[in-house]
């Protein structure tokens, strides 16, 4: 190993780099700091609107409601505010006027009167997010109130126990930790934190293959008394280095925005110790590179910058792939998945989040799996580079 | 000293270079003639250890070029056709880092390149990133990085493409005086004056082969011209015109 010539380069790839400011700055900065800042956003504005529908007035539309004026002197003995629509049910649940809406059938009193079922639709969308949720849970939870509260009076007429129904009595409790139930929410860290190593790599990646090849000092460079194989291991040395440069700024916005999350409100606690940082970062650090090796070994099949910068984006939905099967299909950690980069770091960090003992041994697969992987990709890179046809443009 | 022996080599169907024989020999400058597509970049690719020869051997003051590539880059200072220079790099940082590849320290470095910018007169631009230079001041950086080491071999696929009169005469100046320090230059090109004005022996290639060799004089006397464009026009069309 020629170590002068791996500084050289190393050094001279990170000075050019470090002079390109719009680079650094698209890259490196902005990176580091639009993940966090949007996380941040995005769970208090999350939070605020669940808390809005919560809290506020109720706004219920009923159709029919002259057919149950009992149950409407109920709606509003419970602060329902009633609202008539000039739509169709469905068009206005379409529409997103109201979460839900209520329709009372025309025989709601003749049957309430006879003892007999009486019936009430309710229109809301299931696939509708969160916030609509709520809504519609407050509505039935409401409805089954007056439906007890009838229900009982007419065991009392006939002189039975109202007691006498309820043939269980459910106790919740409800295990999860403080810190487990706003943990969804923060399922996304792994994902910004992976992608900021691969956003800091990027550029360098490209640039120090198809860029220089582009510019045509590829080939003068590799003219010098150095093996190929050392001055691309200084080139990727650098790229990788931008990575961790990237993921350690992130780290730190998230740290320093942290006091502006939502977690009181959530009912969870989160704290991110200057011990947590640093296992976060030898989790992830590893990653830096296989992010590096896999987007040169992408950039070396473009024929210009351009087309390079094109594939690689690409590549930017690769580490996404676990977190969303995470946040679909929550999974019982298991030891195989501890020798699947990316899908281990995301299980690791989520268990920190989550306030949960990170055992020692899948740190170390953890770490040992990811660098293995990268060390195999950046040999192929380098074999790559040693190949006559990647040296020129044409 | 180069000692070039049937290298060929070949791209797919086509043959680019087919057992190419020459020799460059200490304080002489050799050129390679042909027209664009002869062969001279691939030839000089091959020669200077960027690309393997399906055949033949090349040996560079004695070291075989394919066996040990590395020591025998290690005696050359080449200037390829791609002469790109890092933009963001000054001119002086562009030359230290291929100093440092070569395996200089930074002292020798320094008394080299104080050589080479007076030589090649880069005092107003040393110091300036190179974005933006003019194609002879790109040169002029791009010949200074390839020789900071001081090579005894001299490798150059046409040098002067793209220069004006005044780089022009720079370039050859500097190849005079290297020659008279007794060094081995060897370098391609498709311009009849310039190899006429620098050149002490002509190999003249076409169509991946060597088809005559010799000093100007030898080959107008061969070809029975009396100017060397002539001369080549009549080699590379097999006496046709």
């Amino acid at each position: 190993m020629n170590r002068a010539a791996f500084k050289t380069v190393y050094w001279k790839e990170v000075l050019e780099n470090l002079r390109d400011k719009r680079t650094m700055l698209s890259s490196v900065l902005m990176g580091a700091v639009l993940g966090p800042l949007f996380l941040v956003g995005f769970m208090n504005i999350v939070v605020k609107m669940q808390q809005d529908k919560a809290e506020r007035q109720l706004e219920l539309p009923i159709i029919n409601i002259s057919k149950a004026q009992n149950l409407e002197k109920f709606f509003k003995a419970q602060g329902v505010k009633i609202v008539s629509i000039n739509k169709t049910p469905e068009q206005s649940i379409k529409d997103k006027d109201y979460d839900v809406i209520l329709e009372i059938d025309d025989d709601f009193a003749s049957h309430i009167k006879n003892a007999k079922p009486a019936g009430i639709k309710i229109y809301y969308d299931d696939s509708a997010k969160g916030a609509a949720k709520v809504t519609v849970n407050r509505t039935r939870s409401l409805i089954s109130a007056y439906e007890k509260q009838i229900g009982d009076l007419r065991l009392q007429l006939r002189g039975i126990l109202p007691g006498l129904t309820n043939v269980i009595f459910i106790e919740n409790h409800d295990l999860s930790t403080k810190t487990s139930r706003g943990a969804m929410f923060v399922s996304f860290l792994p994902y910004i934190l992976i992608i900021s190593l691969f956003v800091g790599s990027m550029y360098l990646a490209i640039d120090t293959t198809a860029g220089e090849k582009e510019r045509k000092s590829m080939e003068p460079l590799f003219l010098n008394p150095v093996s190929r194989s050392h001055i691309l291991m200084g080139k990727l040395a650098a790229t990788s280095s931008f990575g961790l440069l990237t993921l350690v700024l992130t780290l730190m916005t998230f740290k320093a925005t942290l006091p502006w999350y939502p977690f009181e409100k959530l009912g969870m606690s989160f704290e991110l110790d200057l011990l947590s940082m640093l296992m976060i970062f030898v989790i992830l650090a590893p990653l830096a590179l296989l992010a590096g090796s896999i987007q040169t070994i992408i950039a070396a099949f473009a024929k210009s910058f351009r087309e390079a910068q094109t594939y690689v984006s690409v590549l930017m939905f690769v580490p996404a792939i676990p977190t969303m099967f995470l946040t679909f299909m929550p999974v019982k950690e298991k030891l195989w998945m501890m020798i699947i980069p990316i899908l281990n770091q995301n299980l690791i960090i989520n268990q920190m989040i989550r306030g949960e003992k990170v055992v020692f041994s899948d740190l170390v697969l953890t770490v040992l799996s990811t660098l293995f992987l990268g060390l195999i990709l950046a040999w192929v890179a380098i074999q790559l580079y040693n190949r006559e046809k990647m040296l020129f443009s044409e | 000293m180069i000692l070039v022996n049937n290298i060929s080599k070949s791209f797919g169907n086509v043959q680019a270079v087919k057992d190419v024989s020459l020799e460059a020999p200490d304080g002489q400058i050799t050129a390679l003639l042909g027209a664009n597509g002869a062969g001279k970049t691939t030839s000089m690719r091959m020669i200077y250890a960027l690309i393997e020869p399906a055949t033949g051997t090349v040996a560079i003051d004695g070291i075989d070029s394919v066996s040990d590539p590395i020591a025998a880059r290690a005696r050359m200072g080449i200037l390829p056709d791609a002469r790109g220079l890092y933009t963001r790099l000054t001119a002086r940082e562009n030359i230290q880092y291929f100093g440092r590849l070569q395996g200089m320290n930074d002292e020798i470095i320094d008394q080299r390149m104080k050589e080479m910018i007076e030589r090649l007169g880069m005092e107003k631009f040393i110091d300036r990133k190179t974005e933006g230079f003019s194609q002879g001041q790109r040169v002029k950086v791009a010949l200074a990085r390839c020789l900071i080491h001081d090579p005894q071999n001299i490798l150059l696929d046409e040098p002067t493409n793209g220069l004006d009169v005044m780089s022009t005469r720079g370039v050859r100046e500097f190849l005079r005086d290297e020659k008279a320090k007794g060094k081995c230059v060897l370098f391609s090109s498709h311009v009849m004056q310039e190899v006429s004005a620098v050149c002490d022996d002509i190999v003249v290639i076409d169509a991946g082969e060597i088809c005559a060799r010799g000093s100007e004089t030898e080959l107008l006397a061969v070809t029975g011209r009396d100017n060397l464009e002539d001369a080549f026009v009549h080699l590379v069309t097999g006496g046709q015109s």
